[in-house]
């Protein structure tokens, strides 16, 4: 009995108007750009509360009004779309983008690094004439003008 | 090196491959992107609008004839547009077992009053006291149009003004049978 005066009790029920909202925050407002229900001071979205809170009230689960409303304007009236069908790659399609994303990142770096650590020196081949022996040449020649 | 190379040519080719098919079946495949309501095909849901002339009237009393469904607001420009062809259109069918039934959404009395006085109100039009018709049937603005066929099933949807010919083409859509609509 004592359990039911407690402050946990009190924080953990909920009351219609905390519903109404919870509700109303996962449908979207049809008329407005990007707000939610609850968000929205549309008539329509007023509109769309009252009937959450009617609903409600006439004892429905959450989910039977989120279906009232699914059937009347279609899965694209909820905030989130439902996990099924097509919708499953909203779903997994940022999670694959990160990893290759990742992965190409990770390779992009592995290969710009490799001409440092590969650079393989070459002797020059004999009676070929290294770089440094044609820059001397140049020096030389560079010097008859001074 | 090169192994690794063609590993990432081939990763690159087959997501954007993978892309592409993903793109194709949101545009082309089994979605039904033309139906304008998840109500089209389906029964109407119940209502009773009371009308401005004081009467009430019911989805039940109206089983065994077509419907004209029409949602409308004094403020909105585009229900102006389509008054007149709602008019005429109201005019030309209601010899025909069709009922044109005009429902004012979000709007106060006295404008709907004079909105009706000003661009016609010969069919009847009403407003659902519950203000939860316009939720029921899904309207996303005003105006849209629901057209039910005699057995209570809507047939379509118009969201927009309607003119004429689109009052015409699913009228006519909406009076025949669903078979015969379908063969």
């Amino acid at each position: 009995m004592l359990f039911l005066f407690s402050p946990a009790a009190i924080a953990t029920e909920k009351t219609l108007d905390d519903r109404v909202n919870e509700i109303a925050y996962l449908l979207m407002c049809p008329v407005c750009q990007g707000q939610s229900v609850a968000e929205s001071n549309s008539n329509l979205a007023n509109d769309m509360r009252q009937i959450v809170r009617k609903q409600l009230e006439e004892g429905k689960t959450n989910q039977e009004v989120l279906d009232y409303f699914v059937k009347r304007y279609g899965d694209s009236i909820l905030a989130s779309p439902p996990k099924k069908g097509i919708n499953w790659l909203l779903w997994v399609m940022p999670g694959v983008a990160v990893v290759l994303g990742a992965v190409g990142i990770a390779l992009f770096l592995h290969k710009s690094r490799r001409p440092e650590n590969d650079v393989e020196f070459i002797p020059a081949a004999p009676g070929e004439e290294s770089e440094s022996e044609y820059l001397k040449k140049v020096d030389e020649e560079l010097k008859k003008y001074e | 090196m090169r192994i690794i190379n063609s590993i990432i040519k081939y990763t690159v080719l087959a997501v954007i491959l993978i892309i592409l098919a993903v793109l194709a079946y949101a545009l082309f495949g089994d979605r039904d992107i033309t139906k304008t309501s998840p109500l089209v095909g389906k029964q109407s849901p119940g209502f009773t609008i009371k009308l401005y002339d004081g009467k009430r009237i019911s989805s039940e009393e109206l089983k065994g004839k077509t419907v004209l469904l029409n949602f409308w607001a004094s403020w909105c420009i585009p229900c102006r547009q389509e008054a007149p062809a709602l008019e005429e259109a109201w005019q030309r069918y209601k010899d025909e077992d069709v009922v044109f039934l005009g429902v004012n959404v979000w709007d106060d009395n006295e404008n709907a009053m004079s909105y009706m006085e000003r661009f016609g109100g010969q069919y009847p039009h009403g407003i659902d006291p519950e203000e939860e018709i316009q939720v029921d049937f899904g309207i996303g603005g005003v105006p849209e149009t629901y057209f039910i066929d005699k057995t209570g099933k809507i047939r379509d949807k118009y969201n927009g003004p309607l003119t004429d010919e689109i009052i015409d083409y699913y009228l006519e859509r909406a009076m025949k049978p669903a078979e015969a609509e379908t063969s």
